[in-house]
């Protein structure tokens, strides 16, 4: 799965928990859930386990703690998706 | 330093699912998780170690300039909970932050600092939403948190 792919299939996991349309319509690698998605901190939680779900791998707190931009996650789920 | 982090009840229970397989584990220390389940009222419970993490990451990354999300990572100690107000600490990377929540209806508020006086000497401010015409930033809060209805400012 290239990166475009990986943000195609993250972006409808994300916009259940953002209002912020026009940032999830340029939705890329710089993305930050927090500062442009505004994505509520206890939300995060959500699309984690979302992430979890729609990968079928379990993210590790050590990884969850880097997961802030689509960038980021997009690495952790590269490296779990390997490891399977 | 200080910081503080108000959870407008209604909103969180809008947002968030807290029995979500998986959720507590993510944010929650086993012991925490334990004193969640074991209270009688474990949603407020939920939110109220909820606030105390969030009001003290506030201090922790503005102090280390850093940002992760580690909720695991900021541990909820001494949880003293006396009628609607729960005092504790919160320790993250061997520092002790000190914490005061007040509970209410609708939503939970906490306030954080560095000493047990700070904390004590916090003085906070919560406007309802429609907010009355006010520029609250000239007012130069030390923190500020908005969630649902609410804004909570602290000096």
């Amino acid at each position: 799965m290239n990166k475009e792919e990986l943000i195609n299939r993250l972006k409808p996991i994300v916009s259940n928990y953002t209002q912020e349309k026009e940032a999830l319509e340029n939705i890329s690698e710089d993305t930050d859930f927090i500062k442009d998605l505004k994505i509520n901190s206890a939300n995060l939680v959500d699309v984690i386990l979302d992430v979890e779900e729609e990968f079928d791998i379990i993210i590790d707190n050590e990884s969850m703690e880097k997961m802030l931009t689509v960038g980021a996650s997009i690495e952790v789920i590269e490296d779990k998706i390997d490891k399977k | 330093m200080i910081g503080n982090d108000l959870v407008d009840l209604q909103q969180a229970l809008k947002d968030s699912n807290w029995q979500r397989k998986g959720y507590l584990d993510k944010i929650y220390t086993p012991l925490e998780k334990k004193t969640i389940l074991q209270c009688g009222n474990s949603t407020q419970m939920v939110w109220t170690l909820w606030s105390m993490k969030e009001a003290v990451y506030k201090i922790h990354s503005r102090k280390t300039g850093l940002r992760n999300f580690a909720p695991t990572s900021l541990v909820c100690t001494h949880i003293n909970l006396h009628g609607d107000t729960n005092s504790g600490i919160v320790c993250i990377d061997t520092i002790d932050y000190y914490t005061i929540t007040k509970i209410r209806d609708s939503y939970i508020h906490t306030l954080a600092a560095t000493s047990p006086l700070a904390v004590s000497t916090i003085r906070e401010v919560i406007y309802e939403y429609p907010l009355p015409l006010l520029d609250y930033k000239s007012t130069n809060p030390k923190c500020v948190s908005h969630h649902g209805r609410y804004l909570a400012l602290i000096y």
